[in-house]
């Protein structure tokens, strides 16, 4: 019998012994499922007026307690080593609390995103924020499931807040015709997930992953049907959440018609929830089985890599655009997956936490600029944008060129290292293909980088808007290049940067941020020419944009203690 | 474990017979659609030149949604019933932890409208509050704004179902 | 009479090719929930049938939690489709073309 579920288990035993409970294991996703609870309550009681404004406030505060809360469990691991908790559903260990840490900072991003796009659309309060933390507790039960059922109902939690959300902005029909295709291909994936797991568990007995990976260790299993269509399943459910390539159809339209904000929060958390579940059920409890996986992924990762910088290249719309992107940037975590060792674990973990900070980071910019109604997403709207406003140019700027994998950006050594991974575990074509389609995907980044610093009429350029002077301490080399244009960027010999090193580096982020944001907005003040051209940008947007910047830039200068974490996380892999 | 091979033979046979059932069923069926003018409406032998309005119970599936969704938490409750005795405080604590999110769940229906049987409150809304006034006001022919006036009817403002149709939507 | 584990699997796999093929095929949305939640019965099916086979209540057991997720999909659903039934009057998904690419 598996000791794996909660309830139930002993209806037919006389003496029912109930799980013991680690909280501590689960605090973050009961404070983001509490948060949650407290500002339907809220929001119900107090005036209509108000609600916005008391959800966000709650919502920071949820966050940065989950937050809290995942890093006191980084602590205890650290102490105590690994465990499985709560009748062996829950597995508290160093994997787990990575992704935690990582959906809270993506929680806290798109609550500072979110607030000015409530303000701005009038599209209904703090609903935005509940979904948006039910969904993010979600994933992180996903992080850190234990238990095939477990895994699912994270999945699920997750995916129909989701769903929800593409829906929110009820005012755009692309919106609700987003939600509809989501919800359907979604749930088409949720079935075959399940479908999966439940011939897993008749192939092996259980759904628990220790028990199957015990079972698959103990037994010989040469051509069982079931348990490969089982496998099968199962991949295919993850390959629809992460939107690899044969299953990718829906990302694109969901991507253009969620709203902006909601579209980098799926963009971050979907994937950092799915990809954990994914590593933790291929990688560690069919490990033995590799042999039989390991080519699917190989395909999936080719395809995602190939399809998505390819077709990138033809969209107009930025949303879109950066859709078919998220898509190879997949492919590069799938690298690390198909791997399946621990350097494999290891840089696919280092990409997705990097990635949150970019893709809600640049959401965030596309939020801002799509102004009121949410439309201005065509390429023809960034041209010129360096010249408005430099500072969200510069920003935007980096922050693309870090998903091309700059040098001197976190996404950089994101991609470094899932190809020295691949390359590691013998995957050569894999490794070179991941080169050839990054070099593709550079292009339609600096398309728009380019697009955003050409002039927008027939003014002349003149030297006074670059933003390289402006942007403070730790962000100014890095806008510079970005401000010249050329990835391959002046000497990055920051001096700053190098010399604050692992201690300094947080002491350099502040000022940057601080600077960043304020000059962000004082650049709402219209100069004559472009008046009515200028996007005013709120204050908590531009603190997200700013920590995203300050992140990838500061850590890609100084990428030892991401890379660390990343590294340890997988130690403390169970 | 060779007692589960036949079942990947029975996926591919199920998966033929529901293609062949499919295929079939469009090789069997009327190959004649109804011609547009057999599904048009009848009016009197004209042809319509509008669509008509379809009637679409929007209230129905909001009740039929809220009933699902708080009938099912039931399939819970069961479970627990059964080994109550034994679960001791900590069942009981759990089941109210429970009963508890649901039940903010059904406060948030509530403040958001979404219980209340919408058109009277619309109606009222829409149609001045007749006084006698008015009425003697309407029938003597004197302008009066709030009777000669375009209604003000809000076009289908339904209270939004919760989560689904967009929150801030309700009334 | 007993039938052995066999069939039911079979009427498992035959009911989810059915869901995932009308899913694919049918066009109205109404029409394709129902197909989605034929797949999923089709798993608690299966997830029954192998509780039955193993000896092991915990399959039974996965069948409540899979249930309670199959209504809050379907409400969520409804829901969707209640919001765009507002803005058109259609049910069928190809009249949802706004964006390509």
């Amino acid at each position: 019998m598996s000791p794996s579920l909660l309830l139930g288990v002993a209806a037919a035993t006389p003496r029912f012994r109930t799980p013991h409970i680690d909280y501590l294991s689960i605090l973050p996703i009961l404070i983001m499922m509490g948060g949650a609870v407290a500002i339907v309550v809220v929001s119900s009681l107090v005036r209509r007026q108000l609600r916005t404004g008391v959800g966000t406030l709650l919502a920071i505060v949820t966050s940065l307690a989950a937050l809290g809360a995942s890093l006191t469990q980084w602590a205890d691991v650290a102490d105590h080593g690994a465990k499985v908790t709560i009748a062996g559903a829950v597995a508290y260990d160093g994997f787990s609390v990575f992704i935690q840490v990582t959906v809270s900072i993506a929680m806290l991003l798109t609550v500072l995103v979110g607030d000015g796009y409530l303000r701005r659309e009038d599209v209904g309060g703090p609903e935005l924020y509940v979904l948006a933390l039910l969904s993010a507790s979600g994933a992180m039960v996903m992080g850190s499931a234990n238990d095939l059922i477990v895994i699912f109902l994270g999945l699920e939690i997750m995916s129909i807040a989701l769903y929800v959300l593409a829906a929110f902005n009820h005012r755009r029909t692309e919106s609700g015709e987003a939600a509809l295709k989501y919800f359907i291909l979604g749930s088409f994936s949720s079935a075959i997930f399940v479908y999966g797991i439940a011939l897993v568990y008749g192939a092996t007995g259980s759904t628990n992953l220790p028990e199957i990976a015990d079972y698959l260790s103990k037994n010989v299993v040469a051509s069982n049907g079931v348990l490969l269509a089982g496998l099968a399943l199962l991949l295919v459910g993850f390959g629809f959440k992460i939107a690899a390539v044969p299953f990718h159809m829906w990302s694109p339209d969901v991507y253009q018609g969620a709203p902006s904000p909601v579209t980098g929060f799926m963009a971050a958390v979907a994937k950092a929830g799915a990809f954990a579940a994914l590593l933790r059920v291929f990688v560690s409890s069919f490990g033995a089985e590799r042999a039989d996986w390991q080519p699917i992924v190989w395909a999936l990762a080719i395809l995602s890599l190939v399809v998505g910088a390819v077709l990138a290249l033809s969209q107009r719309d930025v949303k879109r655009m950066l859709a078919y992107s998220s898509i190879n940037q997949a492919g590069f975590i799938l690298l690390g997956v198909q791997a399946a060792d621990g350097r494999g674990v290891a840089a696919s973990l280092y990409y997705v936490f990097v990635y949150t900070f970019m893709i809600i980071g640049t959401f965030a910019v596309v939020t801002v600029l799509a102004r009121t109604g949410d439309r201005g997403h065509d390429l023809s709207e960034y041209r010129g944008l360096a010249k408005r406003q430099p500072l969200l140019a510069g920003a935007l700027a980096i922050l693309l060129l870090a998903q091309a994998g700059v040098p001197f950006t976190t996404g950089f050594l994101a991609k470094f290292q899932v190809v020295a991974a691949a390359v590691d575990a013998h995957s050569y074509a894999l490794a070179a293909v991941a080169m050839a389609s990054g070099a593709i995907a550079a292009f339609f980044y600096l398309r728009v980088a380019i697009a955003m610093y050409s002039p927008a009429g027939a003014s002349g350029d003149d030297a006074s808007h670059e933003p390289a002077g402006a942007a403070g301490a730790g962000v100014g080399g890095e806008a510079g290049s970005a401000g010249s244009g050329s990835p391959a960027g002046s000497g990055m010999a920051d001096p700053v940067g190098a010399a604050g090193g692992r201690g300094g580096a947080v002491g350099v982020a502040a000022p940057g941020v601080a600077m960043l944001s304020l000059q962000v907005l004082t650049d709402e003040a219209p100069s004559p020419e472009v008046a009515g051209r200028t996007v005013p940008v709120p204050a908590l947007a531009a603190t997200a944009l700013g920590l995203a910047v300050a992140f990838t830039v500061v850590f890609g200068i100084v990428p030892a203690p991401i890379v660390d974490f990343a590294h340890r996380a997988t130690l403390l892999f169970l | 474990m060779d007692q589960y091979l036949p079942i990947l033979v029975l996926i591919v046979l199920g998966l033929l017979f529901a293609a062949l059932s499919f295929v079939g069923s469009s090789m069997l069926a009327p190959k004649k659609r109804p011609t547009a003018a057999k599904v048009a409406p009848y009016e009197c032998g004209i042809v319509p030149d509008i669509e008509p309005p379809s009637r679409f119970p929007v209230r129905f599936y909001l009740v039929a949604m809220i009933f699902i969704i708080f009938d099912i938490e039931i399939v819970f409750l069961y479970p627990w019933a059964v080994v109550f005795h034994q679960l001791g405080t900590f069942g009981l604590v759990e089941i109210l932890v429970f009963a508890g999110i649901v039940f903010v769940s059904f406060l948030y229906l509530v403040s958001n409208g979404a219980l209340s049987w919408a058109p009277a409150k619309h109606l009222e809304r829409a149609m001045p509050s007749r006084t006698s006034d008015s009425t003697i006001a309407r029938i003597s022919g004197n302008p009066d704004p709030l009777a000669s006036g375009p209604p003000v009817a809000s076009p289908d403002v339904e209270p939004a179902a919760a989560a689904a149709s967009g929150p801030g939507q309700a009334a | 009479m007993t039938i052995a584990g066999g069939w039911y699997l079979g009427l498992a796999a035959v009911l989810f090719a059915i869901g995932a093929l009308g899913l694919l095929v049918r066009r109205n949305i109404l029409v394709m929930f129902m197909c989605v939640e034929l797949m999923l019965n089709a798993a608690n099916l299966t997830f029954v049938t192998f509780a039955r086979m193993l000896s092991d209540i915990g399959g039974q057991v996965l069948v409540f939690f899979v249930l309670v997720v199959a209504a809050a999909e379907v409400v969520v659903g409804l829901g969707i489709v209640v919001a765009i039934f507002r803005r058109r009057n259609s049910a069928v998904a190809d009249d949802l073309h706004l964006m390509k690419g």
